[in-house]
């Protein structure tokens, strides 16, 4: 046997992972001792199978690996004797077996998807918990892409599970009435995921490609789950359309280049074409959504060959409509941009006058920043400039700082 | 989001934390600290030496001058920090009036810069 690449370890540990964690759930039931027994499992078959070779049934070894563990865990744990009868049930179970078929496969990554991304958790445990349990992540990798160290990352996710045990919630797919409240639960999480890697709020770089790819790999595997489901798709489209600009937002020296300002010779072609056929399909055969039409105004900017060129009242249309099915002051303050950019920037400044008051807006550097580029566009300098300094004084993210101090200056 | 939650003394905190009630706040710190770890917020953190080891240090005409004490007199000194990743500011500053010096001193709450970048619309 070949040695094989870290990568194809790694790339197959983490597709195994779910799949694993779904056939131990499903025969011994606590989520919460199986996540951490395949979790051990996985970091031993990393240092094995790199040196031995992939081993001819993947899956069944890891099953049986993390089975051991799970018997061992529940040995250890003395003050729980009245389980050596189920420790002796499980041990007979735990012969490997090769690659049966798994009829419920799919479904059980759905449903570990959702389990994970319980209502009852933060957003910030869910993505930890999603990462660790379905996209395979040690928790190490998941700490370090939030920047806070191991032992923290570790409490969060055991806390995490606690909450799904205390909550009963059990290991079986919702029942069809409360799916689709469930499935929109898991696309919030997978959202805040790749936001939280294409703008990295804790990084020391401007973009963590990591975790936006990881968010785009679960994504892309909700979405083959629920292939008729528009919102999910729309969503995978968003993503695709927003990471195709990665390598044209971030100059050589790391600055922050703004859209209309991008290389759009760098832009990723093959994940465009993707994306506008994702959009464009679950717009012609789903219900409409908000992960949709966010996608087709991606879709509209990847599809200008200028800044000039972006057919803004398309945007404006887009963003009318979103605001109507899905009220949120961001969106409002988007459209507001795209009024300056179809009707001049006084009635832009006009439109955010109106918002100005919203709470949910307070202190927000970005109504500051857009305030500035619109009285930037209507030639008023002087309050562009302070309105610049005002929005670099209300950012926490350096390079967005650099970048407003640096308009400030030029005003 | 990570915030720096800056722990204020004055001469009288002093006395109090190593006074015969120190005892108890030092208990109600632990308390804090081992909640904070259980809940993963706790990043890090340290308790900084008397403020009479301060050296501070200014460089004119590339000459270093070096002072003994403070940058500033005044009634409150920085005494030590906390790093906590929370959900939101209001949850930070929970964490901050739950520290006994903010009933003594005071305790101030900052967000902490970070490298990523915004939304390049």
């Amino acid at each position: 046997m070949t040695q094989p690449g870290v990568q194809d370890v790694e790339g197959l540990l983490r597709r195994l992972a779910p799949q694993a964690l779904g056939v131990l759930v499903r025969r011994y039931g606590q989520f919460d001792a199986c996540e951490d027994a395949v979790q051990e499992a996985l970091l031993a078959a990393v240092g094995q199978w790199q040196n031995h070779g992939i081993p001819e049934h993947p899956r069944s070894w890891l099953v049986a690996v993390a089975t051991r563990r799970l018997i061992d865990e529940i040995r250890a744990d003395r003050a729980r004797r009245a389980r050596e009868d189920a420790v002796a049930d499980l041990e007979e179970r735990c012969q490997p077996a090769p690659d049966e078929p798994e009829p419920s496969e799919h479904d059980d990554t759905l449903t570990l998807l959702v389990l994970c991304c319980h209502p009852a958790l933060t957003p910030a445990s869910q993505i930890a918990l999603t990462l660790r349990a379905v996209g395979g992540l040690t928790t190490a990798e998941v700490a370090s892409a939030f920047l806070v160290p191991e032992r923290a990352m570790a409490q969060r996710i055991s806390r995490a599970k606690r909450m799904i045990k205390a909550s009963g919630m059990r290991f079986e797919l919702p029942p069809e009435g409360e799916r689709a409240d469930r499935l929109r639960a898991v696309r919030q999480v997978m959202y805040l995921m790749f936001n939280e890697g294409y703008t990295a709020s804790s990084g020391s770089q401007l973009q963590r490609v990591e975790l936006a790819a990881e968010a785009i790999r679960l994504t892309r595997m909700l979405h083959r789950l629920a292939p008729a489901d528009g919102e999910t798709a729309g969503l995978l489209a968003l993503m695709l359309l927003t990471h195709a600009r990665r390598a044209a937002r971030v100059s050589a020296d790391g600055a922050l280049i703004m859209i209309a300002d991008q290389d759009r010779s760098l832009w990723d072609q093959r994940a465009i074409t993707e994306g506008l056929a994702l959009v464009e399909h679950a717009l012609a055969s789903a219900a409409i959504g908000p992960y949709q039409l966010q996608a087709a105004i991606a879709a509209v900017h990847a599809e200008a060959p200028s800044a000039e060129g972006t057919d803004w009242r398309q945007i404006l249309a887009l963003y009318g409509l979103l605001e109507r099915i899905a009220p949120n002051p961001m969106f409002t303050l988007n459209r507001a941009v795209a009024i300056a950019m179809v009707h001049g920037p006084r009635a832009g400044l006009a439109e955010l006058a109106k918002i100005e008051g919203d709470e949910r807006l307070a202190g927000h550097h970005r109504i500051e920043a857009v305030r500035a580029h619109m009285l930037e566009l209507a030639g008023d300098r002087p309050g562009a400039a302070a309105a610049y300094r005002a929005a670099a004084q209300l950012t926490t993210s350096l390079p967005e700082r650099r970048y407003l101090e640096s308009r400030a200056a030029v005003m | 989001m990570k915030y720096m939650l800056l722990i204020y003394d004055n001469a009288d905190t002093r006395e109090l934390f190593f006074g015969p009630e120190g005892k108890a706040l030092g208990e109600e710190i632990e308390a804090l600290m081992a909640e904070l770890a259980a809940s993963g917020e706790l990043v890090g953190g340290e308790a900084l030496a008397d403020p009479a080891q301060t050296r501070s240090i200014r460089v004119r005409d590339d000459m270093p001058v070096v002072t003994d004490g403070p940058l500033a007199e005044a009634k409150e000194h920085f005494g030590g920090y906390l790093i906590v990743d929370c959900d939101s500011a209001q949850r930070a500053t929970e964490i901050a009036a739950r520290w006994p010096n903010a009933r003594f001193a005071a305790m101030e709450v900052r967000p902490i810069m970070n490298s990523g970048g915004g939304q390049d619309l």
